[in-house]
């Protein structure tokens, strides 16, 4: 399923920190990310590699250069703008996995479907069971997400992510909180995902042996792309 | 595309209707200062509008709303000064002074011109003066008010201020008196006596006691008396059109400005309102407003307050969830849409509860015994537009206390949160 059209492209981004003081941490980095790639970022840390994820979020909108998805110009959006596009294309899954404690795995799951509201909720509610089956949480799917276990909740996130099928997935060290069995299942999740149904997904780690298990590996130090 | 429109408020009243439901404690905290607030407004208010009433109440059953009487200026008309060129010294020893005028004399006049007056409900001749009254021995000074029985009545009631005998004896024995019960204590006098009179021309006569009233004024019931105006005019040896006082009431008697200002250049007597008479009414029930107000709304301010802090530790507790809601798409509208919610539903629920409340309070208090003055409990009156009051400042405190915490949720920034 891999293609040669890009997901993502990238121009001349350069983003300051100002505070305590002005420091460049992105220093005029291009490249671009294919359709269907599963990319990781690595670098040590205060190299810019978390950074250049959350500008590539659409979270971060305080940068200069240009960031294209798809072919659309997202720099210069709003920030409505920008949470509609996220909603609708983009999936995260976070180190620390950031569930609603007080919903359930189903609800969770369910969240950015209701809120893109393409689809029924009854639609929407099938839709995440058969993803919580797919990462083998059926069993967990009514309980509350602060009653799972960590690998439990970084599926759960990864389910969420997936519900609205986005085009990128984003990860920021998305195993850094799991043990090595629970993280090569997330991997195995993640490459499946990019090679089977075309996603993108664009990781951050400090993990090499994951980083080994990915398409293509970006490393970045001190603001600049080493490879 | 319209359906998005309708789920878009769906799934963020959920995630209000979770957050409120999963911390039961502090809702429920949140949602008694409201309650709280709303009901003592409402008691506050309708207790000082049944004290007001009351007051009133007691207050109009002597007081008409207009009152025409003949006031007897000082003169400085000086003739000497007419007759001798100014600068001419003169010496006048004990001067003497003249009344001009003394009453209305032309009564049913002016009552014709009153009755002509739209807003007019009302009118009665009275002719008012100070008598002694005499009983054996005891004599006790006090007033008599000569009154037309049944207009008296219209006007102020006193017919069922009777406590023995009867008002409408008046009308048909001409020779009868009616007392206040104090007064009639104090002569040791009851039905059917007989009681002397004596007024300032030294005229003397008797006449019998037809009826006791109390109007538990204190100061009307030991010294005031009522006979029928026309036995009251042959005593003061007065014309049949005479009379010391007109008395008028009006449909609404907060309107009296208009009529006086009319009646002022219609009526060659002095016209004068309830409110310039008894300054001190308006003043008190005025001020026990201001209090109510002050008192429930600084409730409500309080109420508000503990909405804000509560709104505040929850949005600072959930910061992360709210990051990541703004991560997977959810605006600052969304947020801001979630928290305001919550807070509408504490504003509204604890609105309604709060009336209830409110409502138990003033029953409850209504109930209490407190017989003065012709009360017989502690008064309460209802008025709807304290209850709209109630209800709308009790949502738009929640509204505006949840607002603040709400906007700060909205504006936070997805990025700084979730890196740490």
């Amino acid at each position: 399923m891999k293609t040669t059209e890009n997901a993502l492209q990238v121009r001349n981004l350069i983003k300051y920190f100002h505070d305590p003081q002005t420091f460049q941490v992105i220093k005029n980095i291009s490249f671009d990310v294919k359709k269907g790639e599963f990319l990781s970022i690595i670098g040590k840390s205060g190299s810019g590699k978390s950074t250049l994820l959350y500008v590539l979020s659409t979270m971060d909108t305080d940068y200069e250069g240009s960031l294209e998805f798809n072919g659309e110009q997202l720099t210069g959006k709003t920030q409505n703008e920008l949470a509609a596009f996220r909603n609708e294309h983009i999936g995260f899954v976070f180190q620390f996995h950031y569930l609603l404690p007080e919903f359930s795995a189903l609800q969770n799951v369910m969240l950015p479907a209701l809120k893109l509201g393409k689809h029924s909720p009854e639609e929407i509610e099938h839709r995440a069971y058969e993803n919580l089956r797919l990462l083998d949480l059926k069993e967990q799917a009514l309980k509350k997400a602060n009653k799972l276990s960590g690998g439990q909740q970084q599926r759960v996130a990864i389910a969420r992510a997936l519900i609205n099928n986005p085009s990128v997935i984003m990860g920021d060290e998305p195993t850094g909180n799991l043990d090595s069995k629970n993280s090569l299942a997330v991997q195995d999740i993640f490459r499946n995902l990019a090679h089977e149904f075309g996603q993108t997904i664009i990781c951050v780690t400090h993990d090499n042996d994951f980083a080994k298990n990915t398409d293509r590996t970006i490393e970045m130090a001190d603001g600049l792309i080493l490879k | 595309m319209q359906k998005s429109k309708i789920k878009k408020p769906t799934v963020n009243r959920q995630i209000a209707w979770t957050h409120l439901n999963s911390k039961p404690g502090q809702t429920l905290v949140a949602l008694l200062g409201v309650t709280f607030g709303v009901s003592m407004y409402i008691f506050m208010n309708s207790f000082m509008n049944g004290v007001n009433q009351a007051q009133d109440d007691l207050a109009f059953s002597t007081l008409a709303h207009v009152r025409i009487y003949n006031d007897d200026d000082k003169r400085s008309y000086n003739p000497a000064e007419s007759f001798f060129d100014a600068g001419t010294l003169l010496n006048i020893r004990n001067k003497k002074s003249l009344q001009y005028t003394d009453g209305i004399k032309n009564t049913s006049q002016v009552m014709a011109t009153l009755e002509k007056q739209p807003e007019v409900t009302g009118i009665t001749p009275q002719l008012n003066f100070s008598v002694f009254f005499r009983n054996g021995s005891k004599k006790i000074n006090g007033s008599i008010s000569g009154v037309e029985p049944a207009s008296e009545n219209q006007l102020f009631g006193i017919g069922s201020k009777v406590i023995a005998g009867s008002w409408n004896k008046l009308d048909v024995q001409k020779s009868g008196i009616i007392l206040g019960k104090l007064l009639a204590e104090k002569l040791n006098v009851g039905l059917n006596d007989n009681v002397n009179v004596l007024n300032s021309d030294g005229v003397s006569k008797n006449y019998t006691v037809v009826g006791i009233v109390e109007t538990s004024v204190k100061e009307i019931d030991k010294s005031r008396a009522y006979l029928n105006i026309a036995t009251a005019r042959q005593f003061q040896g007065k014309n049949f059109d005479y009379s010391s006082d007109i008395q008028v009431n009006l449909r609404d008697r907060d309107q009296t400005a208009e009529l006086v200002s009319l009646l002022k250049s219609a009526i060659p007597y002095q016209v004068e309102s309830w409110q310039t008479a008894n300054q001190q009414l308006l003043a008190a029930s005025q001020l026990r407003s201001i209090i109510a107000v002050a008192v429930s709304l600084t409730i409500l301010l309080v109420a508000g307050f503990g909405i804000y802090n509560i709104m505040n530790m929850t949005i600072n507790e959930k910061i992360r969830e709210i990051a990541i809601l703004k991560a997977m798409g959810f605006s600052g509208g969304d947020i801001l849409g979630i928290f305001l919610a919550q807070a509408a539903v504490i504003g509204v629920v604890g609105a309604i509860t709060g009336v209830l409340l409110g409502l138990g309070i003033s029953t409850t208090v209504n109930l209490v015994p407190f017989k003065i003055a012709g009360l017989t409990t502690l008064p309460i009156s209802y008025i709807p537009s304290d209850f709209i009051s109630a209800i709308v400042f009790g949502i738009a405190t929640t509204l505006f206390a949840g607002y603040l915490p709400a906007r700060k949720a909205s504006k936070i920034d997805p990025v700084v949160i979730i890196r740490g």
